[in-house]
């Protein structure tokens, strides 16, 4: 029974926040139109909840998120174990992998927009960019450090190409995927929430900007929660098994 | 090493070809896919009338500031919280869940604080930056060894010499990943502030450009937004990051 201690640890401080927020506000430390009250902020959020706005900017954005996944990760592991089965084209395309990645998210905005339009399109072109650049670099430096050793020998012992693929390389760049995968998440959030401030009229991103036209700081403030909170779900959920499984099953595999 | 670089001399003329070839033959306007010389002629305008050199100085001068001020607050906070196993407990949570909620998400409610303009774009990208110092010194001085610690205590070390000889050693590391990794945020974080909130900047100025339909300008803000950036990596923080990893890390050799 370990894990009602590990939640009272981990809500206190938030407890602890909001309690410091609350005696600040009623205090009159702060005009309430720079910053509401917490239970403001409640009934905002309910209300947001109520009507539905607040569902339908939140998979506005998780779809946006689950889309970029979906199309990204099968293409960028597959380009990347393509690239990395020969090693010189890896070495060249090292460099410009890196250097897509270094411009990934928000750089492209201008770009996609001028392409695309304002609109989803331009939006979910961020996200797909991001996940994929980092997750194909992540993928083709996996797959260049696999000891050649398991390579020589699954050839030695007669195994095919397919073999090599599917048993030596995507398993021994594994770990190094997820962690471009987890990353690639946390990049292309933060890139969407940007991307949906400018370019579109949905998700949590168009949300927080929109209620900044009209001093809606409650609004604000429901939103950021929101973005906070889905993260530390995503990372809690289903990110952080999903890593510390890949390193259990494939990782630090020492070479012989 | 040499037939690396041919091969990408070779990549990099092919790619151009190809870029140049296909702005001529397809059938789309050219502030679609302007040509690479379109891009070269709005760098070298861009160049002269000392717009580029000024946003890259902005640009910069915002990051480096970042850098310097989250570096002073993130490793010493980092550091005190980590030092008690309470503290630590904590703050974690709390590190975490801010780091989490980007600086770019905080931006409409800074706007609502202190307006449109530099303020504004500075406490986003610090806060981009400070947290994952934070928070990555945090896990650093949690992961040195008690038992260098309880040596040094043993030997009747305060507080204070055990932070400097043994902590922040310990931690540096961490905190090498930590600057990494924010800087590398609030980079992006700073692209992005500077398009929403609009002064100056390489981000305004790619913005801008979108609205006048100067594509040639927002390809050449792109690559030297990757180029810069891919400079800084390369150069500043993944050397710090070897160094600190080889001099105090877990390399065994």
């Amino acid at each position: 029974m370990r894990w009602p201690r590990a939640a009272v640890n981990g809500l206190l401080p938030f407890g602890l926040l909001v309690v410091v927020w609350a005696v600040v506000t009623r205090a009159g430390l702060v005009a309430e139109i720079f910053l509401p009250r917490p239970e403001e902020v409640v009934r905002t959020g309910w209300a947001m909840a109520l009507d539905g706005s607040l569902w339908t900017n939140i998979i506005a954005s998780l779809g946006r998120v689950a889309l970029g996944l979906c199309v990204s990760v099968p293409l960028a592991v597959g380009a990347g174990v393509a690239v990395g089965l020969s090693r010189r084209l890896a070495a060249v395309l090292e460099p410009v992998a890196s250097f897509f990645n270094s411009l990934s998210g928000i750089a492209w905005l201008p770009l996609a927009v001028t392409w695309f339009g304002l609109g989803w399109v331009s939006v979910t072109f961020i996200m797909v960019n991001t996940v994929f650049f980092l997750v194909f670099f992540n993928t083709l430096v996996g797959v260049r450090t696999v000891p050649r050793v398991f390579e020589h020998a699954v050839r030695t012992l007669g195994g095919s190409r397919r073999h090599l693929i599917f048993q030596v390389l995507i398993p021994g760049a594994m770990p190094s995927i997820v962690a471009g995968i987890r990353m690639s998440i946390g990049f292309g959030w933060r890139a969407l929430i940007a991307a949906e401030m400018i370019a579109t009229s949905t998700g949590l991103g168009f949300l927080i900007f929109n209620a900044q036209n009209f001093h809606q700081t409650d609004t604000i403030l429901v939103g950021i929660i929101t973005i906070g909170l889905i993260w530390l779900a995503t990372d809690r959920l289903v990110l952080q098994p999903l890593e510390r499984w890949t390193i259990e099953r494939w990782g630090l595999v020492s070479a012989p | 090493m040499r037939e690396t670089a041919v091969t990408w001399c070779l990549l990099l003329a092919g790619f151009l070809a190809a870029w140049s070839v296909a702005a001529a033959t397809l059938p789309v306007p050219s502030y679609m896919l302007p040509s690479p010389g379109a891009v070269l002629a709005a760098g070298q305008d861009l160049v002269v009338k000392g717009i580029l050199p000024t946003y890259i100085a902005e640009s910069l001068r915002r990051m480096v500031l970042a850098a310097v001020i989250a570096f002073a607050i993130g490793v010493p906070a980092g550091i005190a919280l980590g030092m008690s196993r309470r503290l630590a407990e904590f703050a974690y949570p709390l590190l975490n869940f801010f780091q989490s909620v980007s600086g770019i998400a905080w931006l409409p409610l800074m706007l609502v604080w202190f307006g449109f303009g530099e303020r504004t774009i500075l406490v986003a990208v610090n806060y981009t930056v400070v947290f994952p110092v934070a928070l990555n010194t945090l896990l650093g001085v949690r992961s040195v060894p008690r038992i260098y610690v309880n040596g040094l205590r043993t030997l009747g070390a305060p507080r204070w010499r055990i932070a400097r000889d043994v902590i922040l050693p310990g931690a540096l590391p961490s905190i090498a990943t930590g600057m990494r990794l924010g800087l590398a945020y609030g980079w992006r974080a700073l692209i992005a502030a500077e398009m929403l909130v609009g002064a100056h900047g390489l981000g305004f100025m790619i913005f801008t450009a979108q609205n006048f339909h100067l594509t040639a300008r927002i390809m050449l803000g792109m690559v030297v937004i990757g180029a810069l950036w891919l400079v800084l990596d390369y150069f500043v923080f993944r050397p710090l990051e070897q160094a600190t990893i080889e001099r105090w890390g877990l390399v065994q050799r």
